[in-house]
């Protein structure tokens, strides 16, 4: 059964063992963001803040809601210890899903209202995340809403928010999102300020379908519902023209301005540094904040894995990755992103491969705007959701002169790739490799390597004996 | 008692001593902490040349902090944003502003 608010995930988390909640008071400044890395770094459990100095007995501080495989397990009404390679094929398969929206005329997201000058951020205990961040974020793992003015179609995106001041926030959609195309395409050319609702604490599915790159038109609260199997509530903002989850614990409303900008980031980011994106987004004029009594705040602590990122949303990531490798004629069977390669390192299994195979992988990844930076294609003769097997193909296979092709690009580069100079990422400039760990087409048979493994390299004869003796050799474990 | 303020360059050299439009964010301890102004004020690296200044810490474009703060005296304090579109660079925009 889905959750129906993030209250519901929390009990869940709590009674499978995957949460601690913290009931000693905690500095929104650095010390839940410093608790929270640590406990990142050591693959633990979510954290429930519920004493932040300053702020109200009762507000509390989400951290890392679907950072671990059997959190995001947990969110999707799994086992928790259901295998990666299963959570992806039911995340896989239910992506397709559609729900419509139910709409409701009062939602507990509304039960307190902050509007127009009333409105104060500094009422909410937004963390100072990390040390040397350019301010306080309250949208780390968000929902942001925004709407086509002429069709009515409504893009989610996950994108982080600062606090500037009392009743604006700062924020750092890419200049490639779906929030800046709708910006650009529709209210800048009309000097207008975009309506937008930045939401905070919804169940988890909800927020990975913010991270999922949806194409445009596509709605993204519908997915949302097929993912769960229930339909989204949605109530009305109280003061923008907009549709936001009703269990939501807070959302706040607000206004992209078409003709200010002001201070934002640098933020620790996913890739696991602080690369220097900074004073290159968007202004929001706060018009409301709702909230639900006692709210919490999702917050993903991000930097080096695992966290929320390169565990939940390198899932989101490589579906869409498969899905649109298919499209464009790519031979693949899976897609894996491991955590470890923060979704730069991808790994694409195809049916078969050889050079040609490996150009149209790379031609796929950076046509558009590019997130990746390098890939691995390999054979279906191992399992790419096994590092170790990957490493080892790669390490063999790939051909060090024949075997690498790079594309360069700009203007469309990935603004966070550590290894990009500060240069290149102001001007979007950067490249993309393609390791090719498949065997070329045009070998024979007879000349190609035999791997020897017990699987490869024996016959069917042998094998069957020696796991029908296994036992009888007395080197225990299963046959 | 001397106030505490932090601001963002991209690289320390585009800070000079003199006057400056800069955004800075109040380091003062409780719940608006990190509050941001833009102001009008007298920069200058060495505090003896601003003895009524308070202490303006510097971080980088990655937030490397500068080990040595700078003083500040804020002439004039302005609404707090600059001019400009989206996605377009606030620092150039502040430039403009001065000019
Ligand atoms: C934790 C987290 C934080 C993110 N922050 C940002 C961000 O600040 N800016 C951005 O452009 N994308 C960010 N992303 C990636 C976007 O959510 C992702 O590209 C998504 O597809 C954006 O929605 P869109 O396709 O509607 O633009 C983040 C992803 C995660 C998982
Ligand atoms: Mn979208």
């Amino acid at each position: 059964m889905a959750f129906s608010d993030l209250r519901e995930f929390i009990a869940a988390l709590d009674k499978s063992g995957d949460l601690v909640r913290v009931k000693k008071e905690v500095d929104w400044d650095m010390e839940v963001g410093a608790i929270s890395r640590r406990v990142f770094e050591r693959a633990g459990p979510a954290l429930l803040f519920e004493k932040i100095k300053d702020y109200p007995p009762g507000y509390a501080i989400l951290n890392g809601p679907v950072a671990t495989w059997r959190r995001v397990a947990i969110a999707l009404g799994l086992p928790p210890d259901t295998a990666v390679r299963e959570i992806y094929a039911a995340y896989e398969e239910r992506r397709e899903k559609k729900l419509k929206p139910v709409v409701v005329k009062s939602a507990p997201c509304q039960e307190n209202a902050m509007t127009g000058p009333e409105a104060d951020i500094y009422r909410l205990p937004a963390p100072m995340v990390h040390d040397g961040d350019g301010g306080r974020y309250i949208g780390t793992w968000d929902i942001v809403i925004t709407k086509d003015p002429d069709t009515g179609w409504s893009n989610w995106g996950m994108y982080r928010f600062m606090t500037h001041t009392q009743n604006m926030l700062t924020g750092w959609p890419q200049a490639t999102s779906q929030l800046a195309m709708m910006m650009k395409a529709k209210y800048l050319p009309r000097k207008q300020p975009m309506p937008i609702a930045i939401v905070i604490g919804c169940e988890s599915l909800c927020h990975m379908v913010a991270t999922d790159p949806y194409k445009p038109g596509e709605s993204e609260v519908e997915y949302a519902g097929g993912l769960r199997g229930a339909p989204v509530e949605l109530v009305q903002c109280k003061s923008q023209d907009l549709m936001v989850p009703a269990h939501a614990e807070i959302v706040i409303e607000g206004e992209v301005l078409p003709d200010k900008i002001a201070h934002e980031g640098p933020f620790g980011e996913y890739p696991g540094y602080r690369s220097g994106t900074m004073s290159e987004g968007v202004l929001v004029q706060i018009t409301a904040i709702t909230h639900r009594t006692n709210p919490i705040i999702t917050l993903s602590t991000l930097g080096v894995p695992p966290d929320d990122s390169s565990i939940a949303a390198s899932l989101t990531a490589a579906i869409a990755m498969k899905r649109g490798l298919k499209r464009h004629g790519v031979p693949v069977r899976e897609v894996y992103v491991p955590p470890e390669g923060v979704t730069h390192l991808i790994v694409v299994s195809v049916e078969r491969g050889g050079s040609r195979v490996a150009r149209q992988v790379l031609d796929y990844f950076t046509a558009r705007r590019v997130m990746v930076s390098k890939i691995i294609v390999v054979d279906k003769d191992l399992d790419p959701f096994d590092m170790n097997q990957v490493i080892h193909a790669f390490a063999t296979k790939c051909h060090p002169a024949k075997g690498i092709t790079v594309e360069h690009y700009e203007g469309r580069a990935n603004a966070l790739t550590p290894c990009f100079s500060a240069e290149e990422r102001r001007r979007l400039k950067g490249a993309s490799v393609v390791f090719d760990a498949t065997w070329p087409e045009d070998w024979e048979e007879e000349s190609i390597p035999v791997k020897s493994s017990f699987e490869t390299t024996y016959r069917e004869a042998v094998r069957q004996k020696v796991l029908a003796n296994w036992e009888s050799y007395g080197l225990g474990g299963k046959p | 008692m001397k106030k505490e303020y932090v601001t963002f360059v991209r690289r320390l050299s585009d800070l000079g001593d003199g006057k400056e439009t800069l955004f800075i964010k109040d380091l003062t301890p409780g719940p608006r902490k990190y509050d941001t102004k833009l102001v009008r004020a007298e920069l200058s690296r060495n505090s003896g040349n601003l003895p009524d200044g308070d202490t303006l810490w510097i971080r980088s474009e990655t937030g490397h902090l500068h080990p040595q703060p700078w003083s500040i005296k804020i002439l004039e304090e302005l609404p707090p944003y600059a001019p400009g579109q989206p996605w377009q660079d606030v620092f150039s925009s502040l430039r403009h502003l001065k000019s």
